[in-house]
């Protein structure tokens, strides 16, 4: 391998993929705008969703008679703005399956040991679980009996000679004692460490395809295995840019979440009484900038060995497609709950392992011989892929283009066959 | 970058490649091949389509390794100092094409980078290159809105961009139109009074005629013939190339014994 050689064909790829309007897309313009208009998307998807239920009026049927003393009951409910009462339905249980109405309320009295009590009574709700206006319509209504529940229970106190005062006995309190930071960092650590694969993934997608099966679909591919390069300067060149790439879009897209997270979500969370204080400490931007370069590398050179094998782009994005899947379903499986942290055997997991890495330090946490493992796991990955690549260049179908077939049919029939189907030996130096 | 005359450019020596099918076994290509390359020649393989033309110049610009045999490239072996080899040849086919997304220039000038040439010295390389081929009004503009013969001059420029003292074109004029493919023949013509050696490939007789000094028949990975046209006319009886050729093959086994000597004398003569 030359340095020279790896600088000509690093600028080379990294001049022609700023040409490609797709892999500045989904590299640079993505990352770049997927937070913002993401977190806004989503934040007013909600409130709108939200606003139109907050708006409806609760269709309810009511069944039954109260004990006089409680008649106003009924009448509070029908007051309420919220509640249209509906009378005349047919068959009122499939009229709420159906949705035509939002619950049946029914008004009886009890009938257990309670019965006794001068007045009780009971309210038995119908509704549909799996609508939101219906759940909403029960809320209302078990909200509008609980209010109507304390008012008694005061009149009762008052009529035994209790004051408020003895009424509020066995206060629960709560306290937050997290900070703005605390919650930010939370989020951050959760947002971050899921989206930061995808979108490293998707800044190394089309560049290893662009490279390797485009190379093919072009016809440079024996343009370039015929120039005087060592085909080591070749493979590595390829990858740098595939990497560079996947790095470029990691970067943008931590910069996109640190402004749009305050800048977006902020106010949205504010009306909730929540608040953000978007700060990251240097050891931890450290950290996760290692972390990025981390999965830039492994997905760039993981890519490169799967898409090589393609004959065209499409092809490329068929094969490359599983390594995305591959690579996220540790985070689903185990990187979501937020009691499993980076140690030194979640360490041993590729992927997972930079996910927790990278959360922990936007929480505070540094366990450095998890992080030490960590390193030494992934670039140990990474250098059995890139010699992979190397060894897959270095058959002669490959440099040909004759080869038909996926990864792991080479593997099979090359790199684990006794009899090679062309000359066994290697060919490219 | 050129050799005293006479001193061969490439050399090939009972070169040989097979490929292994699943169906069919060892499947020889190449079959014990021999012939060399001076500078200032033009060495024509002319051949049917799977003859063995391509698998013998892929081997010759290391693209594919001989089971067998050997051949070098001024001097340097194409197993052993692959990259040496790759740095002294240019290699222009039907399969090597340009990238889309770069200007002309940038094209040259990566070729002549990437293949040793000095770097100091690239840019007068391109300029001269940019005004020999004509293309200096098109210089910045991407190769993928290039006519298909503004891609043909900077596909020829980019392969004597680093000015190779060997130059490969196998089947050069496939899909180029009649103009294109004249023009192609003429750069060649150029190429060989700049005292390059050319090793051209083609099942084109009247293209091998005109341009080659020396011929050499290919069929079935064998080399049944190698001479000068005159040589190949004298040794056979026939006038043109294409009686030549259909002489050659269709009696494959018995023409080196239907001409004896030709061989050997054309062999002696071209050493």
């Amino acid at each position: 391998m030359n340095l020279r050689e790896i600088g000509i064909l690093y600028r080379h790829e990294l001049r022609s993929a700023l040409r490609e309007r797709t892999i500045v897309v989904n590299g640079i313009l993505i990352p770049i705008f997927m937070y913002p208009l993401l977190l806004w998307g989503m934040f007013t998807a909600v409130t709108f969703v939200q606003g139109l239920n907050d708006g409806f009026a609760s269709r309810i049927v009511v069944d039954g008679q109260l004990p006089a003393m409680h008649s106003e009951l009924r009448d509070s409910l029908q007051a309420l703005p919220a509640v249209d009462v509906v009378d005349d339905v047919d068959d009122p249980r499939a009229a709420v399956a159906e949705g035509r109405i939002d619950a049946i309320v029914t008004l009886r009295p009890t009938d257990d040991e309670t019965a006794a009590l001068p007045g009780n009574f009971r309210v038995d709700i119908a509704y549909d679980r799996a609508e939101t206006r219906s759940a909403d319509a029960r809320a209302r209504v078990e909200a509008l009996v609980s209010r109507w529940r304390s008012r008694w229970l005061a009149d009762l106190g008052d009529d035994l000679g209790l004051d408020a005062a003895e009424r509020g006995v066995f206060v629960v309190a709560r306290e937050d004692v997290s900070t703005a930071r605390d919650f930010t960092n939370v989020l951050l650590g959760y947002l971050l460490s899921t989206f930061l694969i995808m979108m490293v993934a998707i800044g190394c997608f089309l560049p290893a395809i662009d490279t390797t099966a485009g190379e093919r679909e072009r016809s440079t591919w024996e343009t370039l295995m015929t120039v005087g390069a060592n085909r080591g300067s070749v493979v590595l060149a390829k990858y740098l840019y595939v990497a560079t790439l996947g790095i470029v879009a990691g970067a943008l897209n931590v910069i996109a979440l640190m402004v749009s997270i305050g800048a977006v979500l902020g106010p949205l969370l504010g009306e909730s009484g929540a608040s953000l204080d978007v700060a990251l400490t240097p050891r931890a931007a450290l950290v996760m900038i290692g972390g990025a370069v981390l999965l830039a590398m492994t997905f760039g050179a993981a890519m490169m060995v799967f898409a090589s094998f393609a004959r065209s782009f499409k092809d490329g994005q068929a094969m490359v497609t599983p390594v995305i899947w591959l690579a996220v379903l540790p985070i689903l499986v185990g990187g979501e709950p937020s009691d499993v942290n980076l140690s030194t055997s979640s360490a041993t997991v590729p992927i997972l392992n930079i996910s927790l890495m990278i959360r922990d330090a936007i929480r505070g946490f540094f366990v450095w011989d998890a992080i030490a493992v960590t390193l030494v796991v992934s670039l140990g990955l990474v250098a059995v892929l890139l010699f992979l690549a190397r060894r897959v260049l270095s058959f002669e179908e490959f440099l040909t283009g004759s080869f038909d077939g996926s990864f792991w049919r080479f593997a099979k029939q090359r790199l684990f066959a006794r009899r090679s189907l062309s000359d066994p030996r290697p060919t490219a130096r | 970058m050129t050799t005293p005359l006479h001193t061969p450019a490439v050399l090939v020596d009972d070169l040989r490649k097979s490929f292994f099918e699943e169906e069919r076994g060892e499947v020889p290509a190449v079959d014990g091949i021999s012939f060399e390359a001076r500078p200032g020649e033009v060495f024509g393989l002319l051949g049917a389509n799977g003859a063995g033309k391509t698998t013998t110049l892929r081997m010759l610009s290391t693209v594919l390794r001989p089971t067998s045999g050997s051949a070098t490239v001024m001097g340097h072996d194409v197993v052993t100092e692959s990259e040496k080899v790759r740095q002294s040849l240019g290699f222009y086919s039907a399969s090597t094409a340009l990238y889309p997304r770069l200007t002309a220039r940038e094209t040259l000038e990566f070729f002549a980078r990437i293949n040793g040439y000095p770097p100091s010295r690239v840019p007068a390389r391109v300029d001269e290159l940019v005004d020999r081929f004509g293309i200096r009004e098109y210089e910045h503009g991407r190769v993928e809105k290039l006519s298909s013969g503004m891609k043909q001059k900077v596909s020829i420029a980019r392969t004597i961009a680093h000015d190779p003292p060997v130059l490969i074109f196998d089947e050069p004029t496939v899909g180029l139109d009649v103009m294109n493919a004249i023009e192609m023949v003429k750069v060649i013509s150029e190429l060989k009074a700049d005292g390059k050696a050319v090793l051209y490939s083609s099942h084109i007789m009247s293209e091998v005629e005109k341009l080659c000094d020396r011929i050499g028949i290919l069929h079935r990975g064998r080399l049944l013939a190698l001479g000068t046209l005159d040589e190949l006319r004298e040794a056979t009886g026939e006038h043109y190339l294409e009686d030549i050729f259909v002489r050659f093959v269709t009696d494959e086994s018995g023409a080196a014994g239907a001409l004896p000597g030709a061989f050997g004398e054309l062999e002696s003569d071209a050493s």
